[in-house]
């Protein structure tokens, strides 16, 4: 069955769509992650212009993460305060990330950048799961348990002023850290269509020291705001956000993001970030072949313009 | 008085096609429902009564317009209609005028990335050209002036800024490619075929990604090389419905569009956690 996307100007299979957004919902369910990041170069891999598919994502992982949100809001797992660190950074990116958008859509430049920060986001990641899980699994293998280290290390950036007391997440750091950090998520957010909680996520265990517990709740009350600026956004500029798509995507995620963590629920941890890491990497392969490739035709049209 | 020839007209071709499709196997263009407009109280065996001035070319359309609904796959439209015997019939599409830029991609640091760009202006959204005789033959033949193969309507169109001929004509030939492979310049539009030697029907495809704008087709009328009668139909292409009021809102009022979508996802996302949780 087809439908005709109103913004993407093309006719596509509503079950190719849902099946895109369950897929996606699946790996949110699995990880925890909003699966944009995936979805986005799965959309651009099936024909949909990039921009289109960058802006209508966004608008997707609003659905994602205020659905995330309610469960971990419940329990209470939400620093609010950091949050709103978080998204003062978020706002002030998403908002230059637009930007930055409109330009190199302006110049033509928009496809290739995406599918470069894409291949070289995907395959950093990619490359340091598989290497976590394998080393987890030999150590599991070896069964040594690991020395237990100090509760937090103190770099260079404990000493920049600004300092907050962050009391959920028993922190006292800078807010310009967490600031910068919002401030990269939300760029990465606007020209990615992305949640950005698969390095939002790493970044405030390993970077902030929080507590495991309030990540994933914090991470997704800032992604909730940063995500519905990037829509807006791209909607008064770029025209691009396709609510028919969009809404097709969160249907096939509400559907997938279950099964996924009964799935996850089931298998061992070690074998599901394995697993994650190799389809990170198949991804990242196959965006990095079409940039290698030698194009069937090197000619595309830009944008057309009527005259005035 | 024009209703009444059409009418007649168009009966005339039915009975054409009714014949032809006894022994040749017609394309079903005109599929059920997509309505040939003709009154089912048309007369049934058509006389044309000899006083009647009979101009010497009548012509309709299968559709008045392409509508782009939510269902919309592209369109296949007849042109059908009756001339004046002898003769040869022309039709040609062209689709609003507007500026293209074309890209191109070279090789960077091994890889592909767009480093040219050429602006054209006057480039039509859709063209395609048929006729009852292989095209080349009638135009060769004089017939030209107004009637514009594909590469003489392209040598038309106005480049901006400087750039020497031969990597013009390369831009323009990558901008040709482009709207081919998107079904834009049909290459291999179905020759014009008439019938009981005053009949013709030709389909017009139309792809799914089809710019919106009002067409053009014309149909020519050739007698020895020469154009002796033109007749012109309007055929507005454009989204109805559901799409269009999105696309209208999404075009003209993009912040409450950004806003209406930022809700729709607020509910959905609410509401689906919500249900799934109860499962």
């Amino acid at each position: 069955m087809e439908i005709y996307l109103p913004i993407a100007e093309q006719s596509m299979n509503v079950f190719l769509l849902l099946g895109l957004g369950a897929a996606a919902g699946l790996l949110a369910g699995m990880f925890g992650v909003g699966g944009g990041f995936l979805a986005t170069p799965l959309l651009i891999f099936v024909g949909i212009p990039p921009a289109v598919a960058v802006a209508s994502q966004a608008n997707q992982v609003i659905a994602n993460s205020v659905s995330s949100l309610q469960v971990q809001w419940r329990r209470g797992n939400v620093d609010f305060r950091m949050g709103l660190v978080l998204l003062l950074g978020g706002m002030f990116g998403s908002t230059a990330g637009v930007w930055l958008f409109t330009y190199l859509k302006r110049i033509g430049q928009i496809d290739f950048v995406i599918a470069v920060l894409y291949v070289i986001m995907l395959s950093t990641i990619g490359l340091l799961m598989l290497a976590e899980s394998v080393r987890t699994y030999l150590k599991r293998r070896r069964n040594a348990g690991a020395p237990r280290g100090k509760l937090h290390t103190h770099y260079l950036v404990h000493r920049l002023p600004l300092k907050l007391r962050f009391y959920k997440s028993k922190l006292y750091i800078s807010a310009l850290l967490p600031v910068g950090l919002g401030f990269l998520i939300g760029i990465l957010s606007a020209i990615l269509g992305v949640g950005g909680g698969f390095v939002l996520v790493p970044a405030m265990i390993y970077l902030l020291g929080m507590p495991t517990a309030v990540v994933i709740g914090t991470s997704n009350f800032q992604i909730l705001f940063v995500a519905a600026n990037v829509t807006l956004l791209q909607a008064i500029t770029n025209g691009t956000v396709d609510v028919v798509l969009a809404l097709l995507l969160i249907l096939g995620g509400v559907v997938g993001a279950p099964i996924g963590s009964r799935l996850a629920a089931r298998l061992p941890g070690v074998v599901l970030r394995g697993l994650m890491a190799v389809l990170i990497l198949a991804v990242a392969v196959e965006l990095l072949t079409e940039l290698l490739r030698t194009p069937s035709s090197p000619y595309s049209l830009g944008i057309r313009e009527f005259p005035r | 008085m024009k209703a009444l020839l059409l009418a007649v007209a168009t009966s005339l071709l039915w009975a054409g096609i009714a014949q032809a499709q006894g022994p040749r196997a017609e394309p079903p263009a005109n599929r059920p429902g997509t309505g040939l407009a003709v009154p089912s109280e048309a007369p049934a065996p058509p006389s044309v009564p000899a006083e009647m001035v009979v101009p010497d070319l009548v012509v309709d359309l299968s559709r008045a317009r392409v509508s782009i609904t939510s269902a919309f796959q592209g369109e296949s439209i007849l042109m059908f209609g009756m001339f004046d015997p002898p003769g040869e019939i022309v039709v040609v599409v062209a689709g609003p005028e507007a500026r293209e830029t074309v890209l191109r991609k070279e090789r960077f640091l091994g890889l592909w990335l767009n480093t040219g760009r050429q602006s054209f202006d006057n480039v039509p959204a859709y063209y395609a050209i048929a006729a009852s005789q292989p095209l080349q033959r009638l135009l060769a033949r004089g017939a030209g002036g107004e009637i514009l193969s594909l590469e003489d309507r392209l040598s038309l169109i106005k480049a901006i800024g400087p750039r020497s001929p031969a990597e013009l004509a390369k831009f323009r030939a990558g901008l040709v490619d482009v709207k081919r492979r998107e079904g834009l310049y049909p290459a291999a539009i179905g020759q014009v075929t008439v019938q009981a030697g005053r009949l013709f029907r030709v389909d017009l495809p139309f792809p799914s990604r089809l710019p919106e704008g009002i067409y053009d087709v014309k149909a020519y009328l050739l007698r020895d090389g020469k154009i002796v009668a033109a007749v012109s139909r309007p055929l507005p292409v454009g989204k109805v419905g559901f799409s269009a009021q999105l696309a209208g809102w999404a075009s003209h009022d993009g912040m409450y569009y950004g806003l209406g979508a930022i809700a729709m996802a607020l509910f959905a996302g609410w509401l689906g956690g919500a249900v799934m949780r109860r499962l």
